[in-house]
């Protein structure tokens, strides 16, 4: 059965100050009474006898909408009436799960598929229901359903204006076989689809009462905090004061633990009576450690291998069109070359990692901000030797994820903490924790040759990409088959847009001991970076307006002219900014992993440069993501995705310092604040393809554009994220 | 040792160097209120104390010994709050983690500036919110100042 979350004001309602200790689990099992009053019409859907309509939720909610976005879907489908409908998280079906890239289906939220891959299933199951409930209100008068129809939550016999609430017919629908080829709606019929309909989780976020994975409670439960090595590859092997730890006041266990998915351990669990104990103690911890393999990596090292690789002879060919060889050599003086690098970022949620977990005989619960359900349950279930399906997941909102959260390592701490103690345990990881042991946005540096024809377009192109390879640790297997290229390396240069008649796409994997894991726009935000800001450079050096250089090469695709016209005529391109500002543009053709999905989106940027520092004033994006299920939606995901952009592009970087990530905290690890939020202007793009995904997609363009204002600010070429790094500033190039 | 939460009197008797977000979180149980950083940077614990905006993970509970202390939980009993009704106007939330701290903060700018300039704002709102949904707060405060 799905689970019943909590009500969430009825949390909040429930705490009493006086009571002090009052304990209140997050899903409670609904009263038997209530269960009476309730049937289940699909894995979707379940219809009180009231006439609230409850829609599961497989997929998480980490700030992109999906909790109001997908039940839309069901609901525009089912004809409910949208205010009586409630959103509970469900998990553990296969309906919930899907797959990603030929594997194993699973439940989880990533790659910005959930809209696309959920938008069909949805709308099947809101049709079987609305199809049932009509069938059964037929059934209850006696006439044909054929003259009945579904609408805002009733059934009406059309001929005599009868009508039955879904309530009324519910238990009765639900005993009739769904149609497994129930008439889906045309357009034309949508009551809720294409609306701007206000999020459904708003409300619990502006009075506190929102429960996110740092806000469980559960009966009985204890607090724990982490110590871990400095070192990426550390070992703990003694810890000194273990003795004098455990004697404190509050303290009930200390217990080592790995960092998934390796086996060694180099985390110290201390759980207490409260988490300020807890992290008491874990501060006068005193931990003999072996810094492993990774006790002399640093960042300029990291950098030479990139360079090295850069100019290695051999590197593993993704793309060969024509003879790149060829051209380049019979140009010489005339190849245009430009090197570019990314570092290491993290994804600095504003919740840290956090679980809490109770591990019991043959049976393990958790809570959680959970991206991955399913590889909860699988991690867990090797771990403890208990069956997968012995994993009992709930899910809470999450506090922010770009990816992180699908990595179970903090679920797992807080397993082997309460197997310690044999109670519940909710373990916090510190902020310095969080992001000195995350699992990074791989750097990248990237070589970009190319010849341009007497038109001024070029003729041959060769793109190297080199870093740490992301799916070499995290898919090895999706590596091979390619083989042995990264796909997520060389996004939007492998499978190139733009005419160019020759081209070679190579790529080398430079290994380092860093764990290194998916992020918001995964490796596009490297790749589109490289590819962008060169093809603003070849435009510069054919004398030709960035936009009508993009136009050209992109002249087979009316989607992609279509972003592109709509930005400029929007951000009014042809008109000069106005006075102190400059504006720069990038395009990208987002493809979703595997091929799940194709958006298009382009962004005219202005800056200004203020003291030597960028100011980036307004940002104006057009987008074509198919369908819009919800504008408001949309356009919070593209205005969201700029900002992130924006930190990732100004300021974020993750350096290294005798294995150990530098740094700590938002002090040194800055996000972009209000002030320097730029206005952002979106142009949706009508479409009738299925919905795209939103998600990622405004992230990548963002710094390529930003790159080109700055050029035309400053005739300095800002060739290496972050670019507000002091060696951007005194570059002269 | 005694102070008021959300216009009721308290008492805590645990370790009065306890930051006084983890006596607001763990102790009272109120978890609007939440942990980013633990340095103050962030703005995520962001609650009144006497009406003044504050951040609350480095601040040792027994500073507030006989003060007002409000949370998100005490801003309004309904989400009437100007700063609440134009929050949801604007749906402004993302993720929502950082929102409580935001609305905190906001709250007690239009008490300093009840028509606060963009310029206001800007040095007033130093909050973070890693979904950048600072474009949203900017118009939801102005809203709130013209409502």
């Amino acid at each position: 059965m799905p689970q019943p979350m909590l009500d969430r004001r009825g949390f909040l309602q429930g705490l009493s100050l006086a009571t002090g200790a009052l304990l209140v689990p997050l899903a409670v099992s609904r009263s038997v009474e209530a269960a009476e009053n309730i049937v289940e019409i699909t894995d979707w859907i379940r219809i009180e006898r009231s006439g609230r309509t409850i829609l599961g939720l497989s997929q998480c909610e980490v700030g992109q909408g999906v909790y109001t976005g997908l039940p839309q879907i069901l609901a525009d489908e089912l004809d409910a009436d949208w205010s009586m409908v409630s959103v509970e998280f469900v998990t553990a079906r296969d309906a919930y799960r899907m797959a990603a890239a030929n594997e194993e289906l699973q439940q989880f939220v990533g790659a910005s598929t959930s809209t696309t891959v959920f938008h069909d299933r949805l709308r099947l199951a809101g049709a079987q229901a609305r199809e049932a409930l009509v069938q059964a209100a037929a059934d209850r008068w006696r006439v044909r359903s054929t003259q009945c129809e579904a609408k805002n939550g009733r059934v009406i016999h059309t001929p005599t204006s009868r009508s039955l609430s879904f309530g009324d017919i519910a238990e009765a629908a639900s005993k009739l076989a769904l149609n497994p080829h129930p008439k889906l709606k045309p357009p034309s019929e949508r009551h809720l689809i294409g609306k701007n309909l206000k999020r459904l989780d708003t409300p619990a976020k502006v009075d506190g009462s929102a429960i996110f994975g740092i806000d469980v409670r559960v009966p009985d439960m204890l607090f724990g905090a982490v110590w871990m090595t400095p070192t990426q590859t550390g070992k703990v092997k003694a810890i000194r004061n273990e003795a004098e730890i455990l004697a404190r006041p509050g303290v009930k266990a200390v217990v080592t633990a790995p960092f998934w998915p390796t086996p060694v351990h180099n985390t110290v669990i201390v759980v207490a009576d409260s988490y300020w104990i807890a992290k008491q103690a874990t501060n006068a911890l005193d931990v003999d450690f072996d810094p492993g393999v990774s006790a002399t990596l640093n960042s300029d090292k990291i950098m030479k291998d990139r360079l090295a690789a850069l100019d290695a002879d051999k590197a593993v060919v993704a793309t060969e069109i024509g003879d790149v060889g060829k051209v380049l050599a019979a140009a010489p003086g005339k190849v245009i070359e430009a090197r570019y690098h990314t570092p290491y970022l993290t994804h600095a949620t504003m919740e840290p990692v956090v679980a809490t977990a109770h591990v019991r005989d043959g049976e393990i619960e958790v809570w959680g901000p959970i991206q991955g359900q399913d590889m909860v349950r699988w991690t867990l279930a090797k771990n403890f030797g208990v069956p997968a399906n012995k994993v009992i997941v709930h899910t809470t909102f999450l506090g922010g994820s770009f990816g992180r959260k699908y990595v179970p390592d903090f679920v797992l701490h807080a397993a082997i903490a309460s197997k310690a103690v044999g109670r519940p345990v909710k373990v916090i990881r510190s902020r310095e924790d969080d992001m000195r042991h995350s699992y990074y946005r791989p750097c990248a540096s990237a070589r970009m040759r190319a010849v341009l024809g007497p038109d001024g377009y070029p003729t041959a192109m060769h793109a190297r990409v080199v870093g740490e390879s992301l799916y070499a640790m995290i898919k090895p297997k999706a590596m091979q088959a390619a083989g042995g290229w990264d796909e997520t390396m060389l996004d939007a240069i492998y499978d190139l847009i733009y005419a160019m008649p020759n081209l070679t796409v190579d790529n080398i994997d430079v290994k380092q001991p860093i764990p290194v894991s998916f992020m918001r726009t995964v490796g596009s935000t490297s790749s589109v970076f490289f590819l962008e800001s060169f093809i603003n450079e070849l435009a510069d050096a054919a004398k030709i307006d960035p936009y009508l250089y993009r136009k050209h090469l992109l002249a087979h695709d009316s989607r992609a002219v279509a972003v592109l016209d709509r930005v400029t005529e929007a951000a009014g391109w042809n008109k000069p900014a106005s006075s102190g500002r400059h504006r720069g543009i990038a395009f990208n053709l987002y493809t979703g992993r595997g091929g799940a999905f194709e958006s298009y989106v382009a962004h005219v940027v202005e800056i200004e440069m203020v003291k030597g520092r960028v100011a980036v004033r307004r940002v104006v994006c057009a987008a074509d993501v198919g369908t819009v299920v919800n504008p408001g939606l949309v356009r919070a995901n593209i205005e969201g995705g700029i900002g992130f952009a924006l930190t990732n592009t100004l300021k974020s970087e993750i350096t290294f310092a005798k294995g150990a990530v530098e740094q700590g905290n938002f002090d040194a690890y800055p996000l972009l604040t209000l002030a320097e939020m730029p206005e952002i202007e979106v142009v949706l793009i009508d479409s009738d393809r299925p919905p795209q995904g939103c998600g990622e997609v405004a992230l990548a363009p963002v710094a390529p554009a930003v790159a080109q204002a700055i050029y035309r600010a400053t005739n300095k070429r800002i060739r290496s994220m972050p670019f507000e790094n002091a060696a951007n500033t005194l570059r002269t190039d | 040792m005694q102070f008021h939460l959300n216009g009721r009197p308290v008492d805590f008797d645990g370790d009065k160097q306890t930051p006084l977000l983890w006596v607001i979180r763990d102790w009272a149980q109120l978890t609007g209120t939440k942990y980013g950083c633990g340095i103050a940077q962030c703005g995520a614990c962001t609650v009144h104390i006497d009406g003044a905006p504050t951040r609350s993970c480095v601040l040792p509970v027994e500073a507030v010994e006989g003060r007002k202390v409000t949370t998100i939980e005490g801003l309004s009993k309904d989400r009437s709050h100007p700063i609440q009704k134009a929050w949801i106007e604007k749906d402004v939330p993302q993720c929502g983690y950082c929102q409580s701290g935001m609305i905190m903060a906001a709250a007690a700018l239009l008490q300093e500036f009840p028509k606060p300039t963009d310029s206001q704002i800007n040095d007033t709102m130093t909050n973070l919110c890693r979904c950048a949904t600072y474009h949203r707060i900017r118009e939801a405060i102005h809203a709130a100042a013209n409502a």
